[in-house]
């Protein structure tokens, strides 16, 4: 059983988790025969899994990775053999429905020097069936290699939504984060980078909408342990109705992280008086050589950019979904299918025009 | 009579419970160039920011009519709606929206008539070459890295696309060199006709050599305390505000 007050998980205990049967692979064309991109639940071992430690790194808890580990019903494990690069993303889409109600995604990812991919994965679900999802997504990149890893959330208003997200980055591996939150009653989502090696790189860009009683947590974490080693973590956020969220970002500056550079960002507009928001930026330090910035600001829409919208004729509300869409728009375009970028739109408009 | 636009009886404006306009009265026609002259802090933004509807100035008392109608009521979009735009003094930047998207979007709310995308690219175009603005700027995020002219001009390629009534230009000419005032100018004359009217605050006169004003107005205090020609102008450029000033107070 599961507690987590600041969600609201009181006593909680995992559904029963069913076999989910729909084809989630979406584009396996062009890859490569070296490549080897199997479904997890198709591998004969998962050897690979054990190959590196990321232990350190509690991602949402051992309770939600342990048992994606024993209870996966799908998930992708893919190799990526030296100085291969992929050119189109690889694509993936749960949407879950009454005879799909559970996804427990393992995903393992291993990169070795000098090659590159994108992985963009989509969580959805039908508007009625009380869902569930709980992944673990592994991330291995190896010297010089590049891992792209987008992740979109959009199920419906009844479901739970949790998801844990580690990468190890070695020397000069850049790792790039990109999450859209937009769906679930309850969400927990994590990601972390161990920045293992010289100037190994991690980027996070965020977004997350929260409206109804959506609660969420967000907690992203970047472990600076190489010298010269690179982090960012950008979120824009909006409120409205009786949502929740907290938002948690670590700069950890590990000793030997010397000449290290780490900044973080998150902005948030507050739509309605009745949501509640809570910040929590955090600098550790073990090293002294290193830079770390951080800066959260939660607000209202600014007054003087409302009135100026809407002395062109823009509503009240026009005024203001143009300024969320806005300040959303430069991390959706980094979202590698113009399809999937009109689908966030959409659901990011629908969800600030309702109520 | 058909030919009025505005008129503005005995308003009086509080910013935080500071009274600013203390009953000004102003009538403009249609076809007419109004200026606004007057030292610092006698109210002529707080007039501009009022007859535009910003939420943090209350109207007190008095009366905004625009062509028979009392807009006190009405929310800044309602007024664009109705005729009414502003030149800002200080133009917001709004990353993530272009200019083509914003004025499309803009457009679309004031006249109530989707516009169609080719359409208004032309339209678009065509008004930025007769501003000298370069075309690339169509496809910038809304005043986002702009320079003060820049700003500036892109508050009057605002007004010429979006047509209203009455425009009231915010010391749109201040921090502008030689020729972004003519241009501005330039816009403004081909902006004005029969059907509309302007009202321009400023704090300099190098705009009027370009723009031939049928009323020059000194606000001060916030009263309108005299109105005239182009002669009135010219006086303050001589003399500043204070001659006028006393004798107001004899």
């Amino acid at each position: 059983m599961i507690t987590w007050r600041r969600i609201g998980l009181k006593d909680y205990v995992f559904p029963d988790i069913k076999e989910y049967t729909k084809e989630y692979l979406k584009n396996i064309n062009n890859i490569p025969v070296d490549v080897k991109l199997n479904k997890i639940t198709e591998c004969a071992n998962n050897a690979e899994n054990h190959k590196f430690d990321i232990s350190e790194v509690p991602a949402l808890g051992k309770e939600f990775t342990s048992f994606v580990e024993s209870s996966y019903n799908s998930g992708i494990s893919i190799y990526l053999p030296q100085n291969i690069k992929l050119k189109s993303p690889i694509r993936l889409e749960f949407n879950m429905d009454d005879k799909n109600p559970t996804v427990v995604d393992h995903n393992i990812i291993i990169a070795e020097p000098n090659s590159e991919v994108t992985i963009v994965i989509d969580y959805n679900s039908d508007n009625k069936t009380k869902t569930f999802h709980n992944g673990f997504t592994k991330v291995y990149a190896k010297e010089d290699s590049i891992v792209n890893i987008v992740k979109i959330q959009r199920i419906n208003d009844h479901s739970y939504n949790f998801d844990s997200n580690i990468a190890l980055v070695k020397e000069r591996a850049i790792v790039n984060w990109i999450s859209i939150e937009l769906g679930s009653s309850i969400s927990g989502s994590n990601y972390s980078s161990i920045l293992q090696d010289m100037a190994s790189e991690s980027n996070l860009h965020s977004i997350y909408l929260g409206d109804g009683t959506r609660k969420m947590d967000l907690g992203y974490t970047m472990i600076h342990k190489g010298p010269k080693s690179l982090s960012t973590i950008e979120t824009k956020g909006v409120l409205k109705d009786k949502s929740k969220k907290i938002f948690r970002g670590d700069l950890n500056f590990k000793r030997g992280a010397r000449h290290s550079k780490g900044s973080e960002e998150e902005y948030v507009i507050l739509l309605d008086p009745t949501v509640k928001s809570d910040s929590i930026p955090a600098l550790l330090c073990d090293e002294d050589d290193v830079e770390g910035d951080h800066a959260v600001s939660a607000g209202k829409i600014d007054e003087s950019k409302l009135f100026y919208l809407m002395s062109r004729g823009l509503s009240e509300k026009e005024s203001k979904k143009l300024i969320v869409e806005a300040s959303f728009k430069p991390i959706i375009e980094k979202i590698p299918y113009e399809d999937l970028q009109k689908v966030i739109s959409h659901e990011v408009e629908r969800r600030l025009i309702n109520g | 009579m058909e030919n009025k636009l505005l008129s503005i009886n005995n308003l009086k404006v509080n910013i935080e419970d500071k009274e600013i306009l203390k009953g000004l009265n102003l009538e403009i026609n249609k076809g007419e160039i109004h200026i606004i002259m007057g030292p610092n802090g006698g109210g002529k933004s707080t007039l501009a920011y009022s007859l535009m509807g910003h939420p943090q100035y209350k109207i007190i008392d008095g009366e905004i009519v625009l062509e028979g109608k009392s807009i006190n009521e009405l929310t800044a979009d309602k007024r664009a709606k109705n005729g009414i735009f502003l030149s800002f003094q200080y133009p917001e930047e709004i990353p993530g929206v272009t200019v083509e998207e914003f004025l499309r979007t803009a457009k679309t709310s004031v006249s109530g008539e989707v516009q169609k995308i080719m359409a208004f690219k032309k339209l678009l175009k065509e008004k930025m070459i007769q501003l000298e603005m370069k075309e690339e700027y169509a496809a910038r995020y809304l005043n986002l890295g702009f320079s003060g002219g820049e700003k500036k001009k892109n508050e009057i390629l605002q007004m010429s696309i979006l047509e209203p009534k009455l425009a009231i230009l915010d010391e749109t000419d201040s921090g502008l060199d030689v020729d972004a005032i003519r241009i501005v100018a330039d816009g403004v004359n081909k902006f004005i006709d029969e059907s509309r009217a302007i009202l321009v605050i400023t704090h300099y006169n190098k705009l009027l050599e370009y723009i031939k004003p049928d009323y020059v107005h000194i606000l001060i205090d916030g009263k309108i305390i005299k109105t005239g020609g182009i002669e009135l102008a010219e006086e303050i450029d001589k003399n500043g505000y204070e001659n006028i000033k006393a004798k107001f107070s004899n």
